[in-house]
């Protein structure tokens, strides 16, 4: 029992340790993104930088 | 310990215990809605209900982080063992804290809604093909689904009821709470609002929970297959020597199956037992003798040296197994005894007495 337990442990948290980082980093990479070319106004003004 | 169930004991050290955390999930709160404001722009640009939210949403992930790290770092050092000692109320009041931030956001986002608060949760995002858009709602209502039943299944009736393999099994999906927290989060406050505090309470408690549970699995391989070293005498296994062994206390050895076996002595005696506690797989060895009975160091439960019985009227029982001395070596034979075989400890000859308690002494100074 005690054996099983540890291993059922160490699994879980090496699935969790290395899927965990993986769907984090896949999650931020598809962000979505200002287009190069949006226009400098914007509404949302978190994005703006300080305009006017 | 149980006859077959027993209500929770509570003690001074349980209240103080109990106190503390309190304490501190209500200086946290206060913190974050009065300090808060002050600090950081993004809190002071938004209404208190959201502030609300907020406090009890990232006060839940940091206490589950810290609830989680209790186990591996109880392995890694003996001093974290008393956080052990009621860590199920750790685990109950971080439910708590997270069904409160449930209820904020509910009240909050959902409060005019022409449809019913739940159904309005459950509909009003439905993009599941899109990865930044995922319904992250849905990852925290899955995991307050876990840690609430959990935390009414923590009762020592259902330890009880379910037995402790099963038990400790079942209470293992809180791995998986955590990480449909981890997930509710990123999708949801981090990727709204970029929040630096919170990007480093998330990733930074999962990057330590994961090096903190793989270093105590290594441990625990590690201290394995260096226990296992096999006696002339097989199938018997040399455990250790007995300078090693203080009095009252244990060391422990295992089987070439990987079970654990600790080895105590007190009063001139050696008795053998199985290393893991019948309450909550504690690690008996590490516990010592008390007024005659074996002490499991995690919630104390009890055993007589003789039998690894619980004293009447409990039941528990740990297995027992044989032990002898070679000199100095101390040997024990990795076959279990059946449950609740009497076997009186072996004794430890008187010259060696002496000798090898001074020498216990001298390596525990």
């Amino acid at each position: 029992m005690q054996r099983r337990h540890r291993r059922a442990h160490a699994g879980i948290w090496t699935g969790l340790g290395v899927a965990l980082p993986l769907l984090l980093a896949i999650i931020f990479a598809s962000a979505p993104k200002l287009a190069p070319d949006a226009p400098a106004i914007r509404l949302d003004a978190k994005t703006t930088g300080g305009q006017p | 310990m149980s006859v077959s169930y027993k209500p929770v004991i509570w003690n001074r050290t349980k209240m103080i215990y109990d106190a503390v955390l309190l304490a501190g999930i209500g200086i946290y709160i206060l913190v974050f809605l009065k300090a808060g404001p002050l600090l950081s722009a993004a809190l002071r640009d938004v209404d208190v209900p959201t502030q609300r939210m907020r406090a009890f949403g990232s006060l839940a992930l940091l206490m589950l982080t810290v609830v989680l790290a209790i186990g591996p770092l109880a392995r890694i050092d003996t001093r974290f063992i008393p956080l052990l000692y009621n860590r199920r109320h750790f685990g109950v009041m971080t439910a708590i804290v997270a069904a409160t931030h449930a209820y904020y956001v509910l009240g909050w986002y959902f409060s005019y809604s022409p449809t019913p608060q739940l159904t309005a949760l459950f509909t009003s995002n439905s993009s599941f093909t899109s990865i930044a858009g995922f319904p992250f709602e849905l990852f925290g209502v899955f995991a307050l689904i876990i840690l609430a039943v959990l935390a009414v299944t923590s009762h020592d009736f259902w330890l009880s009821f379910l037995t402790p393999p099963l038990w400790k099994a079942f209470h293992m999906s809180v791995y998986f709470a955590y990480a449909a927290i981890i997930l509710h989060v990123a999708l949801g406050a981090l990727l709204d609002r970029r929040d630096l505090a919170l990007a480093l309470l998330l990733v930074g408690g999962l990057a330590l929970l994961s090096t903190l549970h793989l270093i105590a699995g290594r441990r625990e391989v590690g201290a394995d297959a260096a226990a296992s070293a096999k006696a002339p005498e097989e199938p018997w296994i040399v455990v250790g020597d007995l300078s090693e062994i203080a009095e009252g206390r244990a060391i422990i050895g295992a089987s070439p199956g990987g079970e654990r076996i600790a080895v105590f002595r007190s009063k001139g005696g050696l008795s053998a037992v199985s290393n893991v506690c019948s309450h909550q797989n504690g690690p008996i060895g590490e516990g010592k003798v008390v007024i005659g009975f074996i002490t499991c160091p995690w919630h104390g439960y009890q055993y007589r040296l003789e039998d690894g019985c619980s004293p009447p009227p409990f039941r528990e029982r740990i297995r027992k197994y044989r032990v002898q001395l070679r000199g100095s070596t101390v040997l024990v034979d990795p076959e279990p005894l059946p449950l609740g075989t009497k076997l009186e400890p072996f004794p430890i000859p008187a010259e060696m007495r002496a000798v090898s308690a001074s020498a216990a002494k001298q390596g525990e100074a």
